[in-house]
């Protein structure tokens, strides 16, 4: 409406409010936060869209995102390369993935693809592990490390294959009602 | 060794073993010195690529296709139909798509993760792609881009059936990226505006325009009301720092500011504002002025303001339009007291639904591990002190498992007395606060029956709420000095007793002060009800102070001893429980309040405004975040259940009896010379009469007749029981459904226990020729024989999976069996083996004299073995089968590699012919590998055999092998 400065068109807006979790002023707000990450790649107007990544260090360092232990699995889930290199539209995928009104079962999608490290599709002992150091600061002895990833999967496995598939993490997830205020980052 | 390996075997045989050997492989590459080998593995992984493009159609399309095909190996409980195909078929799958994601290092990994769950949008979408695959339980490999653009048009033809509101909201459900997500919203809209035009073109833009405007103006409001959001920064930064729990206190403290934004909007709209519109100016005595204490006792001057009942009159106002006084502020207040009920209920129904029902406390660790930690954080030192706790929990969970041990019975009756002498303890103290409020509130009564009205005396009056608010605030902390010494199993039961002795407190403190109000006060004064509201402003404006000082002192304080002369207490934590209480109390009071004082809500809306930035600094300057991460959801929900169960229906029962049972004074207020409040009713019904029938009918049949109530409560009591009766059976369900899962990983291992079985039976007769062989290998120490324990095992897994992906493949298509072009394969071996001795014999050249007899026979072996193994097939593929024939030829070629196996272990050993060997048992290994795939491929050709099993069997066993050997000799090389 009286934008001083047309970022986006109405129909993109309305795109974006209909497919994401955010009204207007927050995917202006989120283009702001992207535009700040490199003001010299980042073109102010997006009626073209225009096509332009940014790399994964560059996200990374958001303060959002800065300091959580997943920060790269999480850029990583969520770019189409793979390598984290993000376009506006996979940014605000992920913050809206992330954000507060995103039903359940999306965020356990997106949470199990940010477990699953070697993108097998299943979360292994292997991925559980890596999971479990990045969380304790590697500060538990591979003992304790195999224990506690035996129990996870022992409590979690529903058929008996030791590695939890996807239904076994909904099925976790939908158990843990703290879940979806856990996996939720303010923007 | 050997129990190990079948251990091993078990599972893995499931799981793909390939990936796990491909993993290791790829970990090692950093040590690689092989130029040649890795080149190798690079032009594999492009062929492998390469085949799976070719397989799976191009990528573009391959996301939706791929998200079926994983969509289809989640297991979905009780639809049996193929479902351990479903899973087999998703692991040949998988280990080809593992190949190149290992040899390329990432090819699109993007496309990859997404696909991996991406059906599952709804359950729905699920059910389909089920449905689906147990009606084509083969339709994986013929998955073409055309069948993934078939699955997106069915997606964006039941879009199209939804409502708009209902659209938008799959939309924004589905797993995918935003691109697809904005390419599937425009074929849905274009879907629809194509559909409406043929109809008719005008009406359909119009309505389409209509629509849109109407979203665009709800989105409108939506960023409207989120400019309005309170506090978004500081909630961000909160959180940021002290985690989810904690900012829970300050979510509730919102929204009970809400609820008083409210509660003043209505009273102050429909009771305050008509009165002064009509007379402006209070009525004040010309004797009283404002001196200051009021703001502290609300007596002297504001007790002629509209701030208390006594402020307002019974008169009809008389201005554009009667306003009658008495309808108006009774029917105000019920309809607060009553939307409060509304909304509590729901949010509280809301809450147990979404945080109670499902709740399972039995998955700790895995709870632990995957649920527990708060993306929201963003302050470093928050993160590394979360990560030490963590870790100190899980090193607790641990040591409690291995330490868990039995009590005795006195050590049992010894905590149970511990528990009673608290809980006594603590009752009697919750009781005896309760007796000497009420002694003190009679004491205080006298006092000031005594004496004529003084400053003195108004001071006085604070005593009351003084010596309320410091039990409320001293005894909770001489409770959890209690609860130290109770040892409790769990650390839950631990909060919830202490909660409970702390509600209990807080409920015969308001008792008292209830029953103190409803019973003593009015017959004591001609004015009774601005009394009661005084003393309950007070209370609030005094527990606001407390709540001040009470930071100030719990906090600020033990910060200043825990961080300069007492290191030992450490920085202490903010207590959510006692917080939230605290809140919960105070919100209680200013519903008490609401019939009494209209407007004490203003007084509330600033004491939690101000108390929100106090708490917000007094928590950033003081405290450190919880060490426990409690599970916040489950802590709000009982919250908001306290406030509505005790308090709010504690509060509600208090206001119902005075309006209903208690007479109001005579002198004062809106309903003075009323029986009691509740006739203003009655007398405005019988005002109706004559105009209004309907109304009077309405008033007389339902509100005041039993028979309503009666059959009501009936009704309900019989939809409670219809509704418990269902929730049996779900839960019946839910236990039934459970034990299917449970059942289906049984028969999951139970099956491959079987093909386990059937496999040993041919892998055991060539376990005697190769353990005659052994003395003839120069080295046939305890590794030797542990590769071959564990190549037997993986001849096993690897037969074990064969086999089912060949019976898969034979019902593909239709019953076909499938032999394959043994004389290609076996002269391809032929080439590869003559050009492997050719290359020994090189190495060879170099190596120890002594070492040529051995190595050489048993290559030499091997290549009769080999050679033997071969010609049996043939035979068996040209000639009849039967089983004995077959089982040999399975022992030959085992036999064969094994043999092999082992000479190219012994010489494996010299670390000078290092790099050749390897290089050359790469080259095989992918050349077997890919043969045995092709070969797969290739086996469409009809021929009606009878025995096909083997045949693909033995390619791929080969293949393996080689692989496992390549791996053996890697251990030994390095």
């Amino acid at each position: 409406m009286g934008n001083k400065q047309t970022i986006f068109t109405d129909e993109q807006l309305d795109a974006y409010q209909d497919c994401t979790f955010f009204t207007r002023k927050e995917i202006l707000r989120l283009h702001g936060r992207y535009h700040e990450l490199a003001p010299h790649l980042v073109p102010m107007d997006y009626t073209n869209e225009p096509d332009c990544k940014l790399p994964l260090a560059l996200i990374v360092d958001m303060p959002e995102l800065k300091e959580n232990p997943f920060r790269n699995r999480i850029v990583e889930s969520f770019s189409e390369d793979g390598m984290g290199n993000l376009s506006f539209n996979e940014f605000v995928d992920m913050f809206s993935v992330l954000s507060e009104t995103a039903p359940r079962e999306l965020k356990a999608i997106y949470a199990f693809k940010i477990y699953d490290f070697n993108v097998d599709n299943y979360l292994c002992k292997e991925d559980l592990e890596k999971t479990l150091n990045r969380l304790t600061k590697e500060e538990l002895t591979p003992e304790e490390v195999d224990l506690v990833c035996e129990k996870t999967i022992d409590e979690a496995d529903l058929d008996g294959d030791n590695k939890l598939s996807y239904s076994d993490f909904e099925n976790m997830i939908s158990r843990a009602p703290d879940f979806l205020s856990t996996f939720h980052i303010r923007i | 060794m050997t129990s190990y390996n079948n251990g091993g075997v078990f599972n893995p045989a499931y799981h793909d073993s390939e990936t796990l050997e491909v993993d290791k492989r790829s970990s090692r590459k950093p040590h690689h010195s092989n130029p040649y080998a890795n080149e190798d593995l690079a032009l594999w992984g492009e062929r492998a690529d390469l085949r799976n493009d070719a397989e799976h159609g191009s990528h573009r399309g391959g996301w939706q296709e791929e998200s079926r095909r994983v969509e289809e190996s989640i297991p979905m409980g009780f639809i049996t139909t193929n479902s351990t195909s479903a899973s087999w078929q998703h692991n040949v799958y998988q280990s080809s798509l593992q190949i190149d994601g290992d040899s390329h290092y990432d090819p699109s990994p993007a496309a990859r993760p997404i696909s991996s769950m991406s059906g599952n949008m709804t359950m729905r979408w699920r059910g389909i792609a089920m449905r689906r695959m147990s009606m084509f339980p083969n339709s994986d490999p013929a998955f073409t881009e055309e069948e993934a653009e078939d699955e997106e048009q069915n997606l964006v033809k039941e879009l199209v059936a939804l409502s708009t509101r209902e659209q938008v909201r799959q939309i924004r459900g589905l797993p995918m990226s935003f691109e697809r997500k904005k390419h599937i919203r425009r074929q849905v809209m274009a879907f629809k505006s194509s559909k409406h035009s043929q109809h008719f073109t005008g009406f359909t833009d119009c309505s389409k325009n209509i629509s849109l405007s109407f979203r665009r103006c709800g989105y409108g409001i939506k960023s409207a009301r989120q400019t309005l959001e309170l506090w978004h920064g500081i909630m961000k930064e909160i959180g940021g720092k002290f985690g989810s729990s904690v900012l829970t206190y300050f979510m509730f403290l919102k929204w009970l500011l809400m609820f008083n934004i409210f509660s003043f909007l209505v009273n102050f709209g429909f009771i305050t504002i008509p009165l002064l519109v009509h007379d402006l100016s209070p009525n004040i005595p010309s004797n009283v002025s404002f001196r200051g204490l009021e703001l502290l006792t609300g007596a002297g001057y504001f007790n002629y303001t509209v701030m208390y009942y006594g402020g307002y009159s019974n008169e009809t106002l008389r201005g554009l339009v009667d306003y009658n006084m008495q309808l108006a502020y009774f029917f105000t207040i019920a309809i607060y007291m009553v939307l409060c009920g509304i909304v509590l209920i729901f949010s509280m129904a809301n809450s147990f639904k979404k945080n109670y029902a499902l709740a399972d406390s039995a998955s700790n660790s895995a709870w632990q591990l995957l649920c527990s930690w708060d993306f929201s954080i963003t302050n470093d030192k928050t993160v590394r002190q979360r990560k030490s706790n963590l870790r100190v929990q899980l090193k607790e969970s641990l040591s409690e498992k291995s330490l868990k041990k039995r009590l005795t019975l006195s050590e049992k009756l010894q905590q149970y007395g511990i528990h009673l002498g608290c809980w006594v303890l603590s009752t009697s103290l919750a009781v005896g606060c309760g007796a000497s409020i009420f002694y003190l509130c009679q004491y205080e009564q006298e006092a000031m029956d005594s004496g004529p009205w003084s400053l003195l005396n108004e001071a006085e009056t604070l005593l009351v709420p003084f010596v309320v608010s410091l039990m409320n605030m001293v005894i909770p902390l001489f409770f959890s000095l209690l609860n130290k010494f109770e040892l409790y199993s769990n650390q839950r039961r631990q909060i919830y007793a202490l909660l409970l002795r702390n509600v209990l407190l807080r409920m015969v403190i308001l008792g008292v002060l209830c029953y103190y109000w409803m019973n003593v006060v009015p017959g004591r004064f001609l004015c009774w009800e601005p009394m009661v509201g005084q003393a309950l402003y007070r209370l609030v404006i005094i527990d606001f102070l407390f709540l001040m000082l009470g930071s100030f002192f719990g906090e600020f304080l033990s910060n200043v001893i825990g961080t300069q002369l007492l290191p030992r207490f450490g920085v202490p934590e903010f207590d959510v429980a006692r917080n939230v209480l605290d809140l919960i109390y105070a919100q209680t009071l200013a519903w008490i309040g609401i019939y009494f004082s209209p407007l004490l809500p203003a007084i509330q809306i600033l004491k939690f405004f101000i108390l929100f930035y106090l708490k917000k600094v007094s928590l950033t300057q003081n405290c450190q975040p919880p060490r426990r991460s409690s599970r916040a959801a489950q802590m709000q929900t009982i919250f908001i259940f306290l406030l509505f169960f005790p308090f709010f229906v504690g509060a509600l029962s208090m206001v119902a009896y005075t309006a209903w049972s208690l007479t109001p004074s005579e002198q004062c207020g809106p309903f003075h010379g009323l029986n009691n409040t509740f006739s203003v009713v009655e007398i405005w019904i019988a005002g109706l009469e004559g105009s209004s029938d309907w109304v009077v009918w309405i008033y007389e049949n339902i509100i005041r007749s039993e028979l309503f109530y009666f059959l009501l409560t009936l009704i309900i009591i019989v939809i409670i029981y219809v509704f418990w009766q269902l929730i049996q059976g779900r839960k019946e369900l839910i236990g039934l459904l459970r034990q299917q899962i449970i059942n289906e990983g049984k028969d999951k291992s139970f099956l491959l226990d079987k093909l386990q079985y059937l496999q040993k039976s041919y892998s055991e007769i060539p376990a005697g020729p190769i353990k005659q062989k052994g003395p003839s290998s120069r080295r046939s120490d305890g590794h030797s024989s542990g590769s071959q324990s564990n190549s037997n095992a993986m001849v096993q897994v690897l037969l074990a999976r064969q086999q089912l992906e060949e019976e898969e493949q034979r019902r593909s298509l239709g019953g076909v069996s499938v032999p394959s072009d043994i004389s290609a394969s076996s002269a391809m071996t032929q080439a590869l083996l003559a050009r492997q001795r050719a290359e020994r014999q090189n190495e060879d050249f170099y190596q120890m004299p002594e070492e040529h007899p051995s190595s050489l026979n048993a290559l030499d072996q091997a290549m009769a073995a080999r050679q033997r193994a071969l010609d049996d097939e043939r035979d068996e593929y040209w000639s009849t089968t039967d089983f004995n024939e077959r089982n040999s030829s399975a022992s030959a070629v085992t036999q064969a590699m094994q043999a092999r196996l082992r000479a190219e272990e012994d010489r494996g050993d010299d670390p000078a012919d290092l790099p050749s060997p390897t290089s050359s048992v790469m080259i095989q290994v992918m050349q077997a590998r890919q043969r045995a795939e092709e070969e797969e491929r290739m086996q469409w050709a009809p021929d009606p055999l009878q025995n096909p099993a083997p045949s693909g069997s033995s390619a791929l066993i080969q293949a393996m092998l080689a692989r496992q050997q390549a791996q053996n000799e890697y251990d030994d090389g390095y």
